[in-house]
């Protein structure tokens, strides 16, 4: 396993993406809430560039008419089709069974402020 | 000469399993049920005539749309006498249970929505009290006046709990798609009373209700038959999008003569369109498909043919029809499917799937009197 450095956690604030290339492999790094995932910026439908679609909330209803907005954030709207991907986990939400890879993602921090600690994706 | 009483093999009478038809048409004349309307409408049919649309097209066979050869012997309309039908249909084609469809609908194609409940009623007597009640093979439909729901839900709830009263009925013609909350009242009264809500072609264009496709009115016939689809497919979209299904779990839903292999690539478009677009429509909770499954119906007649059996077997198989299909002849009309000869050989699990057991399930109609069937 091989740890890529994304940059500072300041790069990346609460509800932001950053986009990198690790190993040839293009990745968003999302920060949900304060924690990060990594997804692979690639949808498994087309082959889209997943991560550069729009950040929102899961869209649920009662009935027409009615919408709710839940998990924040959370989900991951292909820019081509719209397929809707969890980001915490990379699962397709209405067919799980398709998915775009997830990859671990931890904060180093040494003496330093929040702000300064380092993100890292691990391949 | 001594004669044997043991039967070669080939003399043994073979049995043959009854079947239930789900789409006969006895005639609703109107003269016939004239007397089953209340005076004010009588004598306004003797001032000024009956004041109904009647049909932009041709037909097909002759009597305006029916066999040759269903002219009972009386010289009566096709459909008109109940003798002539058994002997001629019902007898020797083993049908255990038929579903009665009418054959007029044009009252719900008048604005005037009083006359078209009273009209409605007077179908459903007529129907129950000369057809339903003389034979206990025929079950009837529930005419209603579709084009007011409050008054629909009124003719449900009078004759909706009589035990062979075994659906509720509409023209695919209608002013707003059927899955429109205009409708939800009727569907509350179905699933009151278990009955399905069967969407029968006709009416498309006609009176009140919108032209005959969304591209406007078609010229001929044969063109009106190839783009029935186009109005069913839009009801099927419409119930599934405005979330009938997901308010009324129980309600089953009948598409009626508009065509079967179509829906099979319609399906398909909708649950991929379904993946990309949840969020717009968050009420559907499940893919088109699923719904199709669970609340739809369709019936087998007119049943396209395919260029070959094996294309036959998976078309069946994409519209799911060991669980969706149920066998229609709709005697006497001129397109008429044969029990024995529209469908090729079939195998008999699936046959008996959609000659018995999805409208046996669908209507809540009991398994065969006896089991082994008929005498062939």
């Amino acid at each position: 396993m091989t740890s890529f450095f994304v940059g500072k956690a300041s790069e990346i604030p609460e509800g932001e993406k950053k986009i990198v290339v690790a190993n040839g492999r293009s990745i968003g790094v999302y920060n949900i809430e304060g924690q990060f995932f990594a997804i692979r910026n690639t949808c498994p439908h087309q082959g889209a560039a997943l991560c550069t679609g729009i950040t929102t909330a899961f869209i649920n209803s009662s009935g027409p008419g009615n919408f709710v907005h839940e998990r924040e954030g959370e989900i991951v709207r292909c820019p081509w089709h719209q397929w809707e991907f969890d980001i915490k986990t990379g699962h397709m939400i209405v067919d799980p069974k398709k998915r775009t890879k997830s990859y671990d993602v931890t904060v180093e921090r040494f003496d330093v402020s929040v702000e300064e600690s380092e993100i890292y994706v691990h391949l | 000469m001594e004669v044997t009483e043991s039967k070669k093999p080939e003399e043994i009478v073979k049995k043959k399993r009854t079947i239930i038809d789900s789409d006969i048409h006895n005639y609703t004349s109107l003269d016939e049920i004239k007397k089953y309307l209340p005076r004010v409408y009588r004598e306004q049919i003797d001032l000024w005539g009956w004041r109904l649309p009647g049909s932009l097209y041709l037909n097909g066979g002759t009597n305006v749309g029916q066999r040759a050869d269903s002219i009972p012997p009386d010289g009566g309309f096709p459909g008109s006498d109940l003798d002539f039908m058994r002997m001629q249909y019902l007898d020797p084609s083993h049908v255990e249970y038929g579903i009665l469809t009418g054959s007029d609908y044009s009252c719900q194609a008048t604005p005037d929505i009083d006359y078209a409940a009273a009209l409605s009623s007077a179908i459903n007597d007529y129907t129950l009290e000369q057809w339903v009640n003389k034979d206990h093979r025929l079950k009837g439909s529930i005419i209603i006046p579709k084009q007011d729901p409050r008054l629909s839900v009124q003719e449900i709830h009078r004759v909706g709990s009589h035990p062979d009263m075994v659906q509720v009925i509409v023209a695919s013609g209608a002013e707003k798609p059927y899955g429109n909350r205009f409708y939800h009242p009727i569907y509350e009264a179905c699933v009151e009373h278990n009955l399905p809500f069967t969407i029968h072609v006709l009416m498309e264009g006609v009176g009140i209700n919108p032209p005959t496709t969304g591209a406007g009115y078609v010229s001929y016939y044969p063109e009106y038959r190839a783009t029935r689809p186009q109005v069913m497919a839009a009801h099927l979209a419409s119930l599934i999008y405005e979330g009938v299904f997901e308010k009324f779990p129980t309600l089953q839903v009948v598409l009626q003569e508009a065509g079967v292999f179509w829906m099979a690539p319609y399906l398909w478009k909708m649950d991929e369109d379904w993946k990309s677009l949840r969020f717009q429509t968050p009420w559907v909770k499940k893919k088109p498909s699923e719904y199709f499954r669970s609340n739809i119906k369709v019936s087998s007649q007119p049943l396209e043919k395919t260029p070959n059996p094996e294309m036959f077997r998976q078309m069946m198989k994409a519209v799911y029809a060991d669980e969706t299909l149920l066998y229609c002849s709709d005697y006497p009309h001129w397109d008429f499917d044969s029990p024995v000869m529209a469908f090729p050989k079939l195998e008999d699990e699936l046959w008996e799937r959609i000659f018995y057991q999805n409208a046996a399930e669908l209507y809540g109609l009991p398994a065969r009197k006896d089991p082994t069937g008929g005498i062939d």
